[in-house]
């Protein structure tokens, strides 16, 4: 049996300040009984430590919202609120939970879990309205997600052939289209432009270390990222084919701005890029409202990967700022319908990014139809940047990343994409799907609120009208 | 055993302040004159005959702006203007969609005193999901027939498969979910045990064994056979009226359970028969049911130990829970228990409370209908649990096709807790429930305890019996499936064209 993947975590604290979610203020009133030190389990409250005799401020970091010192303070003078650069970050698809949930995997790379039930709204937008089903007694997994069966997370990236024809004498006369194979659904894409060196190198190295790749500017491979060109997909548009020959040489895969000139003649591009290099090709093609029919036209004039890029709250590009551009979900649902409808789906591959913000969104744009995911600023608050919705998208990088160690930054990835394939793992073991490949497409293993409310709710409290046709 | 003989008794917050909604502040213009402690009714002030000062005022106490129109209203009556009323900042730290801070508020106050709260500024039936229960409404008749009060019954029996086997009636169609020892404290074990025999209902041991200190309460007490098999033992089977199979748990199907190692202490890991400190892990599902013919085996086996017991099985909700239900009929259980994906949980990776199978709305329907088109819905007692938190919820689970409930959740809050979620964390619960911490878990003795449950289950009963009085119902039992009684905020006032021809 081959040796299993593994990601390997390593606790990495980043000595940054980032966002807590509560404040406790100490009142006047205060009269340094130390209640408040007895009774916190988890050391908010202290005495000073140049006067023992008086409180420190409280160190609401480690508050985890129990009251109970709130409650037994003889005075009363103790009270708390929600942090203010908790409640502004971030807006209303970056929730700053979802914030302190991702730094916190980059920190110790494991499963985020916690006690009492969900908190959060019953649905809501695009995957939050998804839920993945379980196997209650048939198919599950015999022994856990770590045991000796092993759950693949795998997935290969190419154009493959719907059928293998033979000759007469029963050899294959087929040519097997070749694919790069990667151990994890998720490709790293390059999250901002004005990244310091240091956090370049880490992501490349990260990647390089969990065996995936990461899509970045062609401009941008320097001679000291060179030796993990296995793991790196530059990324241009087709007129600067002949300006990177050197980098397009080496690579495994390489990634294609779209434009007019690609859709007309996708062979042609093809043969210009096959006389320099093996590399496959993946056309970037931004989350438009026609997205689909571009997509099945390159499809059926040979394209082989597609990435479909929405915008980082994984909404369609164009159309008004309102609610009527789709969601990653249903764009991805779109076009995998679309080709499967056109008979085609299964010899291309495709690649969902924009929006994909936790480990639950890769299982569910993959059950959507996405063959694999892209991410990109999750990357960036595992190393504390800070995310803006309003009044415009801002990305904020912390004070002082550029001198956090290269091996510091890198451990801080690649603890988060160990989390991230824990939780996949998590969630294929419940559905009893040992295969990623398998996750592909298949809705049936889904719950859509949409659905199963309209199936449910809607049959029972709607009121019909026959009307005679 | 009825409802109305229930004793209840004021039991207070063991804590010296709560977590008020509002705040009343008291600024320096204040002469000490005492007149809004003569004028408020609810005691927010008060002046002690012989102090210079009036106390500072008892937030948690005050009703808030609905005050205003009432001519008691301190800040209106102070000579000197001195006091004021806002919105509490801290009351946005409690609760969360699901559970709002009014919700938990109101469980709070029932638990003190045994009935619903009288404030109309507090939302305690629906909560803030915007799903699933929480748009649901029930539909009241303008002239239902008259009922009293003293005539409706809410028990239930749980045995409806005639096959020899105790008939178990339930007072109040709801009894206590499970909750390992290791999981939660002693203390709420024995609480929760004492309760139940009290309502003639139930608790569940979970998975963790069976304490001998629940031994007076046997006949009260389901204990689980999970997949772990963590301190099951022939006698401990065959001292109860009910069984338990655990499948799954709604919070985290088809994950299996997992007590983590600094919970697993000393007296945890006797009771299960393993090593303390390590962390224990039941695995998903049994190793020994790949079928429902396994699954009949099973059930097969504790009917032979135990002739006389009924035996539940408890599973989470996956697309073919109907399917999975169904199966349960035919391999003899007499309770399937449905336990929905947003149900509580000591400790679960939010990926799968969040994500993993679905609510228990959609769930209940489903296995309703399915149950009754097989027609075995009669033979078999459907209980539902996993996001029920209300008494409002309990009636529109009912309504949905449940006979009963199982409350786990709304038990815990009853015992103060605030849903932090860190019951898994380092010492486990910081407010002594969820722990087996030598010094936590030594935080409220068991009277208060066992009361404070009295009086939650006490008010639920009430506002039970209520909603069945307004529907001109003599038991609960006619309740059940009844979604005729359900208008959904949704759909109820859209119209649906069904084209014919």
């Amino acid at each position: 049996m081959p040796k299993k993947y593994h990601i390997h975590p390593k606790i990495t604290p980043l000595d940054l300040d980032y966002v807590f979610k509560f404040k406790i203020v100490r009142g006047e009133n205060c009269i340094n009984c130390g209640k408040c030190t007895k009774v916190c389990i988890y050391e908010a409250h202290k005495r000073r430590k140049d006067d023992p005799r008086k409180m420190a401020d409280p160190n609401t970091v480690v508050c985890r919202n129990c009251f109970r010192c709130i409650q037994e303070c003889p005075r009363g003078a103790l009270e708390k609120s929600l942090d203010k650069d908790f409640t502004n970050i971030g807006g209303a698809f970056w929730k700053p939970d979802m914030l302190i949930s991702l730094w916190k995997q980059a920190e110790d790379g494991k499963v985020p879990v916690s006690g009492a039930g969900y908190r959060g709204p019953f649905t809501g937008t695009g995957f939050d309205s998804m839920w993945t089903d379980m196997s209650e007694i048939v198919r599950p997994t015999r022994d856990g997600i770590h045991g000796r069966e092993y759950i693949s997370t795998s997935v290969d990236l190419g154009r493959k052939l719907n059928h293998l024809t033979f000759d007469a004498d029963g050899q294959l006369a087929s040519t097997v289209p070749d694919t790069v194979d990667l151990p994890i659904p998720i490709l790293f894409d390059t999250p901002a432009d004005n990244l310091s060196s240091n956090v370049k190198e880490a992501l490349v190295k990260a990647a390089a270390e969990i065996s995936t790749c990461i899509i970045m500017p062609a401009a941008d491979i320097t001679p000291r990222v060179e030796k993990y060109r296995d793991n790196i997909i530059p990324c241009l548009a087709p007129t600067e084919i002949d300006t990177h020959k050197a980098v397009l040489k080496k690579a495994r895969l390489v990634s294609i701005e779209y434009s007019d000139a690609v859709l007309n003649d996708f062979p042609g591009l093809k043969k210009k890029i096959k006389k320099l290099s093996d590399a496959l090709t993946i056309i970037r093609i931004p989350a438009m409202n026609d997205v689909e029919g571009i997509v099945a036209k390159l499809a059926h004039s040979g394209a082989e990967i597609i990435h479909i890029v929405a915008d980082y709250r994984g909404q369609e590009l164009n159309g008004s700022a309102g609610s009527d551009r789709r969601l990653l979900k249903d764009i991805i649902r779109a076009v995998h319908l679309r080709l499967v409808e056109d008979r085609i789906r299964d010899e291309i591959t495709l690649i969902a990014s924009g929006g994909i913000a936790m480990a639950e969104h890769v299982p569910k744009a993959m059950l959507c139809g996405a063959d694999l995911t892209a991410i990109d600023i999750p990357l960036m608050i595992a190393l504390g940047a800070r995310i803006y919705e309003e009044p415009e998208k801002l990305l904020i990088f912390p004070e002082g990343l550029g001198k956090i160690p290269l091996p510091i930054v890198t451990q801080r990835i690649v603890n988060l994409m160990g989390a991230w394939h824990s939780q996949i793992l998590e969630m294929m073991g419940a559905m009893g799907i040992r295969e990623a490949r398998r996750l592909r497409g298949e809705s049936g293993r889904a719950i859509f609120f949409e659905e199963i409310d309209k199936d449910t709710f809607g049959k029972l409290f709607k009121k019909r009208e026959a009307v005679s046709v | 055993m009825k409802p109305s003989t229930v004793k209840i008794r004021k039991m207070p917050s063991r804590f010296k302040h709560q977590v008020p909604k509002y705040k009343v502040t008291r600024s320096d213009a204040c002469i000490n004159c005492g007149t809004c402690a003569r004028a408020c009714p609810y005691g927010v002030h008060e002046r002690v005959e012989g102090h210079n000062k009036v106390k500072p005022p008892i937030d948690y106490k005050c009703i808030g702006f609905e005050c205003q129109g009432k001519d008691f209203y301190c800040v209106a009556k102070c000579p000197r203007k001195a006091l004021s009323l806002s919105l509490n900042p801290m009351y946005a730290t409690l609760g969360d969609f699901r559970w709002t801070a009014d919700m938990i508020t109101g469980t709070w106050i029932m638990a003190e005193t045994g009935y619903p709260p009288q404030r109309t500024d507090l939302e305690y039936n629906v909560g803030n999901s915007g799903g699933g229960f929480d748009k649901l409404r029930f539909k009241f008749p303008a002239h239902p027939p008259q009922v009293d009060k003293s005539e409706i019954s809410t028990a239930i029996p749980l045995n409806r498969r005639n096959d020899g086997r105790a008939n178990v009636v339930i007072s109040t169609p709801v009894y206590g979910g499970g909750m390992s020892f290791g999981s939660v404290s002693l203390p709420t074990m024995v609480s929760k045990a004492r309760n139940a025999t009290i309502w003639n209902t139930f608790t569940c041991t979970g998975e963790g064994g069976y304490p001998e200190m629940l031994q007076p309460y046997d006949d009260h007490v389901i204990t689980q056979i999970a997949t772990g098999l963590f301190g099951v033992r022939e006698e401990t089977i065959q001292r109860v009226k009910i069984i338990e199979f655990k499948y799954a748990q709604g919070a985290k199907p088809g994950l299996g359970g997992h007590l983590l190692g600094e919970k697993n202490t000393e007296s945890v890991a006797k009771m299960r028969e393993a090593v303390k400190g390590y962390p224990l892990f039941s695995p998903f599902p049994f190793h020994s049911v790949y079928s429902i013919e396994d699954h009949k085996k099973h059930i097969d086996w504790v009917k032979e130990m135990n002739p006389n017991a009924l035996v539940s099985v408890k599973v989470s909700t996956p697309n073919d829970v109907d399917m999975v239900a169904v199966g349960s009929y035919y391999a003899g259980a007499h309770i399937i228990h449905i336990d929905g994906g947003y149900g509580g949980t000591g400790a679960a990776p939010d990926i799968a409370k969040k994500n993993i199978a679905m609510p228990i709305e959609y769930a209940i329907t489903k296995v309703h209908n399915f149950l009754k088109d097989e027609g075995a819905r009669d033979a078999m007692t459907l209980i539902a649990s996993g996001g029920i938190r209300t008494a409002h919820d309990l009636a529109k689970a009912i309504c949905l096709g449940a006979d009963g409930v199982v409350i786990g959740t709304a038990e815990l809050v009853s015992l103060e807790c605030v849903r932090c979620g860190n019951c898994e964390s380092g010492r486990g619960c910081a407010r002594g429930i969820a722990s087996t911490d030598s010094e936590l878990a030594d935080l409220f003795d068991e009277d208060w305890a066992t009361q404070r449950l009295v009086n939650m289950y006490h008010a639920w009963n009430v506002q039970l019996v209520e909603i069945l009085q307004r529907f001109g119902m003599r038991s609960v039992k006619e309740l059940v499936g009844r979604t005729d009684l359900l208008e959904h905020i949704d759909y109820s006032h859209e119209t649906e064209f069904a084209h014919n021809g």
